[in-house]
């Protein structure tokens, strides 16, 4: 052993010899006291709901102690020292032990669990009796619930356990508790936020984003989540909201929730957001400008087939918008012959319409131009060799009539 | 496998041969539109190969001297079009409806009677001709009104004095040709045949209209009611001298439903037929 002058920290004991501990703290070069904090257990009953949870020491009087070992106490008597253990004297030459102002025969300053001596010095004290540090965890230092190892520093006793602060968390959203508290629910330790939550849902009502606590009346959704409507005021006039407020999306551009604004329902009608001519709803998406009006874009559709355009080419009439199948078999332009819509040039004629190529006699089948002379019987063309080959009574009659319908051009009908 | 073409008993006159030429010409160039009409023909027999050449759409055997039509016409499945206007039919086989394909069917100037049992199932005929036959009420087969994709039907120049109510299963007609019939009355379901637009019951012998008729959509461009030659009650005959607008009013007014429901009370006499069709080419038998 190695040794040193002088030891400031014990004045009365004058001259000290060697120690482990002024070793070390010689190879660390540091005069100051080496403290290893070890206290304030920090305590959560199981408080009640609600309620922030109370710190109290457990035990106050648990600190690692600091020894001293004495081999050469030059200027004193040896005849007034006593072992603090024993009660006997020293002999001469003998180690001292002095920790505290007490001193020891090197022989009874050891660990009341193990009888052996402190590694580096370092005991613990606990109901009079001193201990190394390992077995004063295995006899009293708490394990953590969570991770099974001891803890030292802060003790959270919660849940009938003990936890390290840092294990302690909420079992939802696994924020740490130590110092927000938290709230038992059906065994379960969990934050003010997921109580809240995990409340609301089982009431199957909301929580409020905002002050975390039940929706009872109908929510306000905004930006996806949802609140309290009076929590917010109309963008426009700054009136308190209601559940019938409306959130616009104002610039489609970029993602919807980001811009959302909310108005209140006046507000929002007034804004001129477009309403569907169909279902005189508010449209929020597409919108579908026709026929004067605005529409929702499954909206509008064919006034006969009620199907939707999409984006597909209508034909308006008579304020009306069709299909191009329907708009022409409504109004026109089907071959009378193929009954498909006509593409390109149209022959119309006795009430009917042809495409170019279609246009033929109705008896012989054979093809016509707009030059050709043609009859007409029942409103359907007959070229003139085929009229020629007509019974000549009822070409009599075809006559008659024609002479007695008014308003009808005399065949041949051009 | 037909016979040789020399068969000596049939008369080898000029039109029948203009015939074959057309057949093998068509036959050369495989065109599916075969033109032979006003060839003289009187049988089928004297178009050999004809009904072997299944690839053709359209067969106009108009103005010729048709007698009957074999149920062998029936393989011609490709058939749109098929034209046998003025011939001398009497009889249709009953294979006739199959035809898978067929739109348009010209029967108009031949001499039927009757039209054969299940003429109704044609599953695509949208224009049909029966313009000048001798067809009245019980000429029709029962599932003849079955014929939903039928757009046109002309029956003028026939012996019809009542249409069944079963006109109303024609639901996409557009054409109803009943010209110079011996209708007594028109069934108010015409009223019900939405997309009617053409309207022919000129020389008949109707004196009222349904007041359902005034549902129909008489006005448009595309629109004709021809009703001339018939013995109409004073207001009808007024308000068409004034125009179907007028007519379309009056058979919607209410006061029109008391005078149709009051002249159906009093049975009023039927008028005698007008028409002498002794006349008619189509009698001859």
């Amino acid at each position: 052993m190695n040794r040193k002058d002088v030891s400031p920290l014990i004045p009365v004991l004058g001259s000290i010899g060697e120690s482990n501990l002024a070793k070390r703290r010689a190879s660390r070069g540091s005069n100051e006291n080496i403290e290893f904090s070890y206290h304030k257990f920090e305590v959560y009953d199981n408080v009640p709901l609600n309620m922030t949870p109370t710190i109290a020491p457990l035990s106050s009087n648990v600190q690692p102690n600091k020894v001293f070992w004495v081999t050469h106490i030059a200027n004193m008597s040896r005849d007034n020292m006593l072992c603090s253990k024993c009660g006997e004297g020293f002999e001469p030459q003998e180690k001292i032990v002095n920790s505290t102002g007490q001193l020891w025969h090197q022989h009874c300053f050891v660990c009341a669990q193990c009888f052996r001596e402190f590694a580096d010095g370092v005991f613990y004290e606990y109901d009079g009796r001193k201990y190394c540090e390992h077995d004063f965890h295995v006899l009293f230092a708490p394990c953590c619930q969570r991770c099974g190892t001891f803890i030292i520093g802060r003790v959270i006793k919660a849940m009938n356990s003990s936890w390290h602060a840092e294990c302690f968390r909420c079992e939802i959203c696994h924020v740490e508790l130590a110092d927000s508290g938290f709230i038992k629910n059906s065994g379960r330790a969990l934050c003010h936020q997921c109580n809240a939550n995990v409340k609301a849902q089982g009431l199957g009502k909301y929580v409020c984003h905002k002050c975390h606590s039940i929706i009872d009346d109908q929510p306000l959704k905004f930006r996806g989540e949802v609140y309290h409507p009076y929590h917010f005021n109309c963008t426009a006039c700054g009136v308190e909201l209601d559940a019938n407020a409306r959130e616009v999306r104002n610039r489609p551009g970029l993602a919807k929730n980001d811009t959302n604004e909310l108005y209140c329902l006046r507000c929002h009608d007034k804004m001129g957001v477009p309403i569907c001519g169909a279902c005189r709803r508010p449209i929020e998406e597409r919108v579908v400008t026709a026929l004067g009006k605005h529409w929702h874009v499954e909206h509008f559709v064919c006034a006969k087939c009620e199907k939707p355009f999409f984006g597909h080419r209508h034909y308006e009439k008579k304020g009306l918008a069709y299909c191009e199948t329907h708009y022409h078999q409504l109004f026109g332009n089907l071959c009378h012959h193929c009954n498909q819509v006509i593409a390109g040039d149209v022959f119309t004629a006795l009430n009917k319409a042809w495409c170019v190529n279609h246009f033929a006699c109705s008896v012989c089948d054979q093809k016509m131009n707009q030059k050709t002379k043609f009859y007409e019987c029942d409103l359907k063309p007959v070229c003139k060799k085929c009229y020629e080959k007509f019974p000549k009574e009822l070409r009599n009659r075809l006559r008659r009539q024609h002479e007695a319908t008014p308003r009808r051009v005399p065949t041949p009908v051009e | 496998m037909e016979t040789a073409p020399s068969v000596s008993c049939l008369p080898q006159n000029v039109k029948m041969s203009k015939a074959k030429k057309v057949l093998e010409d068509a036959r050369e160039i495989k065109n599916p539109e075969l033109d032979l009409f006003d060839k003289g023909v009187a049988t089928f027999e004297e178009m050999p190969g004809l009904l072997n050449m299944t690839y053709i759409t359209r067969l106009t055997l108009s103005h010729n001297r048709l007698r009957s039509v074999p149920p062998g016409l029936a393989n011609l499945t490709n058939l749109e079009t098929l034209n046998l206007a003025n011939n001398q039919i009497e009889e249709l086989p009953l294979s006739l409806s199959s035809l898978p394909k067929l739109r348009i069917l010209n029967l108009s100037i031949n001499r039927l009677y009757v039209l054969p049992r299940g003429f109704g199932a044609f599953p695509v005929l949208e224009i049909l001709d029966l313009t000048y036959n001798n067809l009245k009420d019980d000429s029709l087969p029962g599932n003849f009104f079955m014929m939903q994709t039928l757009r046109a039907l002309y029956l003028g120049d026939n012996d019809f004095e009542r249409l069944p109510p079963e006109v109303k299963n024609l639901k996409n007609l557009e054409i109803l040709g009943l010209r110079e019939n011996d209708l007594i009355e028109l069934p108010k379901e015409l009223g019900e045949l939405t997309r009617l637009r053409e309207l022919h019951v000129q020389g008949n012998r109707l004196t009222i209209i349904p007041p359902e008729l005034g549902n129909l959509d008489m006005l448009s461009n595309k629109a004709a009611f021809r009703f001339e030659g018939n013995e109409w009650v004073k207001p009808i005959a007024d308000q068409l001298q004034l125009g179907i607008g007028h007519l379309l009013d009056l058979l919607r007014s209410e006061t029109y439903r008391i005078t149709y429901g009051r002249y159906l009370t009093n049975k009023p006499p039927v008028p005698a037929p007008c028409l002498d069709k002794a006349k008619k080419i189509s009698r001859i038998r």
